[in-house]
């Protein structure tokens, strides 16, 4: 059974792609087969955080319009071998993109026996976006403890429960898990920062993950490594924690303080 | 609406088909305009707030409030255009001859409301009985930001929660067990006696009958509590429930 998961989030900037190569990397290291897809026709990202952008010849609008065949356009990862990428394409726009497209490479992943595909999501809730989560099975909403980042997931929230395949055929919709990324106890303890509880609230969901702000993730991708393969940062910790969890584990959240008031009651003294 | 069907049956029961007389629920649409683009729009919109609800519903279309009797490709072009929103057109509403002609052209059958008179007189109730049978809306999932949730003719219950940036309406009184950090419009069509009442107060806005107020903060007393909103003359009065 192929697992397809997209990770979304609607505002920019939060962390989709960081998550998407570190999940797929945690997912993959575990000896699963793993497929991670760049949506972002024309702003293509992926490739460099995973590490392999000097080694795309072809890309998913490639292989959507017929140039070449999927085998030849995924890159096979250097560090692990059940992981594979597929690069968006940086000189087209997402109208290359066209359901019936997306449709056959999934369906071609699914046929060679992946056990997960991850769809790295453009921002927005554009064409891209609308096709990476369209056929998906769960969600991952990356989600920064910040009162826009809440607002614009749970926007994304509202599609994935609406404009999806699952919720067309209505058969349970799509599985939504909430990731929290750049997460600073400190600045929570202060009130400077809403805390996971007060994003739980609010979006009505459980939370798989806290990922704590990190120096190491911007270095990580600078560096074309995962940030999830540098064993002593929190930040790979938290995300093998997550993976863990995704895959049906539980393990009790890290690396988050329990905050002394939450940030409702402060800002409205009840 | 659902009456136990009266049946004609066949002498045999092993014909190959029994006719059976009884009423069904159905959608009415009746369009003010023949713009086969506006419906889409305005349907798909409707459609995407209560999937559940509509997709492939039937619906029965009513061309009274049309300003001139439409021809058959324009009829036909609404048809096509309620089916690509997700309903499905099954007939035409009863009217004037134009309408039956109409209705014969298209080959779909035109459809009498049900009329009051006909029924034997309600014991009790001088109220229309269409109006009764029309049950609240339930809606169980969270309401997420940018989507709206309309209860025409009805009161709306959310058993979930309405984040901020959602709206919630009804011509009724809108009901809320959970958080609402949305809006919250009560009496949609003007019914001054329609109320909001929530749960946990976060609201954006919330209006009844038209008259509005905005909570650019939120008072401390009201935060997070259960609260209801109501019309008293032209004031909108809102207020913890239970103090």
């Amino acid at each position: 059974m192929t697992e397809i998961i997209v990770v979304t989030s609607g505002k920019g900037g939060v962390g989709k792609t960081t998550t998407s190569a570190s999940l797929a990397c945690g997912i993959a290291r575990r000896g699963k087969r793993v497929a991670v897809i760049d949506f972002d026709i024309g702003l293509r990202n992926l490739d460099l955080i995973m590490g392999c952008e000097r080694r795309v010849v072809y890309d998913f609008v490639n292989v959507i319009q017929g140039d070449c065949t999927l085998k030849q356009a995924l890159i096979k990862d250097k560090r692990i071998d059940t992981l594979y990428v597929l690069a968006a394409s940086q000189t087209r726009d997402k109208d290359a993109l066209t359901q019936e497209g997306v449709r056959r490479v999934l369906d071609e992943l699914t046929a060679d026996g992946f056990d997960y595909i991850i769809c790295d999501s453009p921002a927005g809730i554009e064409k891209g976006a609308h096709l990476a989560m369209y056929f998906a099975d769960r969600a991952v909403v990356v989600v920064n403890p910040e009162v826009s980042s809440v607002r614009d997931s749970d926007r994304i929230l509202g599609l994935l429960a609406s404009k999806t395949l699952r919720a067309e055929q209505g058969n349970g919709g799509v599985k939504e898990h909430l990731l929290l990324t750049r997460y600073s106890p400190k600045r929570v303890a202060s009130g400077e920062m809403m805390s996971v509880d007060d994003v739980k609230e609010i979006l009505g969901l459980d939370v798989i993950g806290v990922v704590p702000e990190s120096q190491d993730v911007l270095t990580a991708s600078n560096a074309g490594t995962p940030v999830i393969l540098n064993e002593q940062s929190d930040a790979a910790q938290a995300y093998e924690d997550a993976v863990a969890r995704l895959l049906g584990e539980s393990k009790p959240l890290r690396f988050i303080e329990e905050p002394k008031k939450g940030f409702f009651a402060r800002m409205f003294g009840g | 609406m659902n009456k136990p069907a009266e049946a004609v049956r066949s002498p045999a029961s092993t014909a190959p088909l029994e006719i059976r007389f009884g009423q069904v629920g159905l959608a009415q649409v009746r369009i003010r305009t023949t713009d086969p683009g506006a419906i889409l729009d305005e349907l798909t919109g409707r459609v995407a707030t209560a999937p559940q609800f509509f997709e492939r519903t039937a619906v029965c279309l009513d061309l009274s409030a049309l300003e001139k009797e439409p021809d058959v490709a324009e009829v036909r072009a609404v048809m096509d255009a309620v089916r690509r929103a997700g309903m499905l057109a099954v007939g035409l509403a009863h009217g004037t001859a134009a309408v039956d002609a109409l209705a014969r052209a298209l080959d779909v059958p035109v459809l009498t409301y049900f009329r009051p008179q006909n029924r034997p007189p309600p014991v009790l109730q001088p109220a229309d009985p269409q109006e009764l049978a029309v049950p609240t809306l339930m809606h169980h999932t969270p309401v997420r930001s940018g989507q709206r949730v309309y209860a025409r003719h009805r009161d709306l219950v959310v058993t979930s929660t309405v984040g901020a940036g959602a709206e919630v309406i009804a011509d009724g009184c809108v009901h809320v067990y959970g958080a609402v950090r949305g809006r919250a419009v009560a009496g949609a069509r003007g019914d001054v006696t329609a109320r909001v009442f929530c749960q946990e107060f976060y609201a954006e806005l919330v209006s009844v009958a038209g008259v509005y107020r905005v909570f650019e903060t939120i008072p401390a007393e009201l935060a997070g509590k259960p609260v209801q909103a109501w019309l008293s003359g032209d004031d909108l009065h809102v207020a913890r429930i239970g103090s």
